[in-house]
C-alpha cells in the first residue's frame, strides 16, 4: 500500500516521527567503518544515516562522461537529477519505516515556497526551525532533536565532510546551519514554483546545468533572480553550513528539501505527462542520464528513469503543487 | 517498482556493500585540474584547455575546478554553486571552509577586493536564463 508524505509543517506526527527516525538510524551501526569507503582520518564506524552521506557525496563525484567539464555527475547537473535523488529518497523512507516499525510513515516534506513568500527575517523564524522540528541554526545547531552536546555522545555528530578538495574526512562535531548568508538571502517562492511547473520540455540539450528545461530550473542552475541560484540550489545556500559541500545529507534538512523537489517534478508529470529526456539515441555522452540507463543505486542495473516516472504504488503526497 | 525489492535494497548491509563496490573520488589533489571544452563552429572543431593554478596566502590549491562550454566556473566542492569568475569562487571556498584556511575574518568584515572591480559581494553566474 502506499504511503503519504505529508508538509512537515502541517503534519505533527510526520514531525516528531521524521526526528525520531533520524535519531534512530544515526545511532544504528551499519557494520562499515569510514576506511571501508576512503574516508580520510582515523578509522571511525559509521551509522547508517551516515551511509546516505557516503553515497550523495560519491555520486556526485562520478562524472558522466568521465572528465567533462560541465560537471555533469550521475546525480546532478543533469537530466538524472530528479530520477537519481527519487530513489534516494525512497530508500531513505524505507530505512525510517524499519526502524520506527511503521510501514506506513511517509517522508515529509518542506514546502519551503511558503517561507519564501514571507519576509526574510520571518524565513529565519518558520515554524521548521521550532525546538520541536528541525531546531535552529548554529555551528553547531544547539536546539531540536538535532542539537549537539559535547557530553553526549549520543546527541546528533557529523561523522564525515567533505573537505575544499571534495574529499571526504572523519569528523566528530555538532550539524551546522547558518542562514542566508552564503550568497542568498531569501528563499524561492511559491510564484518560483508556479513559473517553474510552466516549463517543457522536461530537460533539453545541452543536458547540464546551461540547459533550458523543467529539470534545470528545479535543480536551480536557471531561473532565479539574476546572478543567484534558483529552487533547489538556492535552498541549499540560504540554508548554508553543512547544506553546502557534498555532504550535505549530513543535514536531515536536505531530505525534506528534495521530498519537496520531487512534489513539485510529481506536480510537473501530472500537468504535463510521464515524460523523460534524452532517450537512448542521445548519444554514449549522456549515458547514466538517459531514460534506460541504470540509476546508480543499490537497486542495480535493472532501475532506469522509465522506472520511477510513476511510482504511486510506493507513495503519494497530501497535496501536489496546483 | 517492487516494494520488496525496493526493501532489499534498502537494507544497509546492500546499501554498503554497494557504495564499497565504486570508486572513491576521482580527484585528490595530485594537481591543478584541467577543462577542456570542444565545440564545432562552421566545420572547424573547437578545443580550448583551460588549467587553473591557484594559491591563497602562497599556497597552492589544486582546488577540482571545472570551466563549461558556457564559461561558468564550478567547483565539485561546492555543488550548488557556479561563478562567472574563478576569484569569486576561490572567494565562497574559504567562506565555505574556514577552518581550512587559518585566520580567516569573520564574515562580518568584509574585505574590499580593487583587483576585482566590486568589494565583497560574488557574482555567481546561474540565473542567466531567467524565467518568468
Amino acid at each position: 500500500m502506499a504511503v503519504t508524505r505529508h508538509n512537515i509543517l502541517k503534519d505533527a506526527n510526520s514531525r516528531t516521527q521524521y526526528a525520531n527516525g533520524v535519531m534512530l538510524l544515526k545511532r544504528e551501526a551499519s557494520g562499515r567503518t569510514t576506511t571501508d569507503f576512503g574516508v580520510l582520518g582515523p578509522t571511525a564506524p559509521l551509522s547508517t544515516y551516515d551511509l546516505f552521506v557516503v553515497w550523495h557525496h560519491q555520486t556526485m563525484m562520478t562524472l558522466t562522461p568521465p572528465n567533462n567539464s560541465a560537471g555533469r555527475n550521475a546525480a546532478h547537473r543533469g537530466p538524472v537529477f530528479l530520477p537519481w535523488h527519487r530513489v534516494m529518497l525512497m530508500l531513505y523512507e524505507k530505512n525510517l519505516q524499519r526502524v520506527l516499525a511503521d510501514a506506513n510513515f511517509g517522508l515529509p516534506y518542506w514546502d519551503w515556497s511558503a517561507d519564501g513568500d514571507h519576509t526574510p527575517a520571518k524565513q529565519k523564524k518558520s515554524k521548521l526551525w521550532a525546538t520541536d522540528c528541525m531546531g535552529g541554526q548554529g555551528t553547531p545547531v544547539k536546539k531540536g532533536p538535532f542539537k549537539f552536546k559535547a557530553t553526549d555522545p549520543q546527541s546528533f555528530r557529523v561523522r564525515i565532510e567533505g573537505d575544499m578538495f571534495s574529499r571526504l574526512q572523519a569528523t566528530n562535531r555538532g550539524l551546522e546551519r547558518q542562514f542566508a548568508v552564503s550568497g542568498v538571502t531569501t528563499l524561492p517562492t511559491s510564484q518560483n514554483v508556479k513559473d517553474a511547473l510552466q516549463v517543457t520540455p522536461f530537460d533539453d540539450p545541452q543536458w547540464d546545468a546551461d540547459s533550458d528545461g523543467f529539470r534545470n530550473v528545479v535543480e536551480g542552475w536557471i531561473g532565479g533572480p539574476p546572478d543567484e541560484p534558483g529552487l533547489h540550489n538556492r535552498v541549499h545556500v540560504w540554508v548554508g553550513g553543512d547544506m553546502l559541500p557534498g555532504t550535505s545529507p549530513n543535514d536531515p534538512v536536505f531530505f525534506l528539501n528534495h521530498c519537496n523537489e520531487d512534489r513539485i517534478w510529481e506536480s510537473w508529470m501530472v500537468k504535463h505527462g510521464r515524460t523523460y529526456v534524452p532517450k537512448m539515441n542521445a548519444g554514449s555522452a549522456l549515458k547514466g542520464h538517459r531514460i534506460d540507463d541504470p540509476i546508480a543505486s543499490p537497486l542495480g542495473a535493472a532501475t532506469r528513469p522509465r522506472d520511477v516516472l510513476n511510482v504511486s504504488g510506493i507513495y503519494t503526497y497530501d497535496a501536489l503543487v496546483p | 517498482m517492487d516494494p520488496k525489492k525496493l526493501a532489499d535494497a534498502a537494507h544497509p548491509e546492500a546499501i554498503g556493500t554497494f557504495l564499497a563496490a565504486r570508486p572513491m573520488t576521482m580527484h585528490h589533489g595530485e594537481g591543478p585540474a584541467t577543462s577542456v571544452r570542444e565545440a564545432e563552429h562552421r566545420g572547424h572543431h573547437i578545443t580550448i584547455r583551460t588549467t587553473y593554478e591557484i594559491e591563497v596566502d602562497g599556497r597552492k590549491l589544486d582546488l577540482p575546478l571545472g570551466l563549461d562550454n558556457d564559461g561558468h566556473v564550478h567547483c565539485h566542492a561546492l555543488p550548488n554553486y557556479q561563478f562567472a569568475s574563478a576569484i569569486d569562487l576561490v572567494k565562497r571556498t574559504i567562506d565555505t571552509f574556514p577552518r581550512e584556511f587559518p585566520g580567516t575574518r569573520r564574515r562580518a568584515t568584509p574585505s574590499p577586493d580593487k583587483s576585482h572591480g566590486h568589494s565583497g559581494s560574488m557574482h555567481m553566474s546561474m540565473g542567466r536564463k531567467k524565467r518568468g
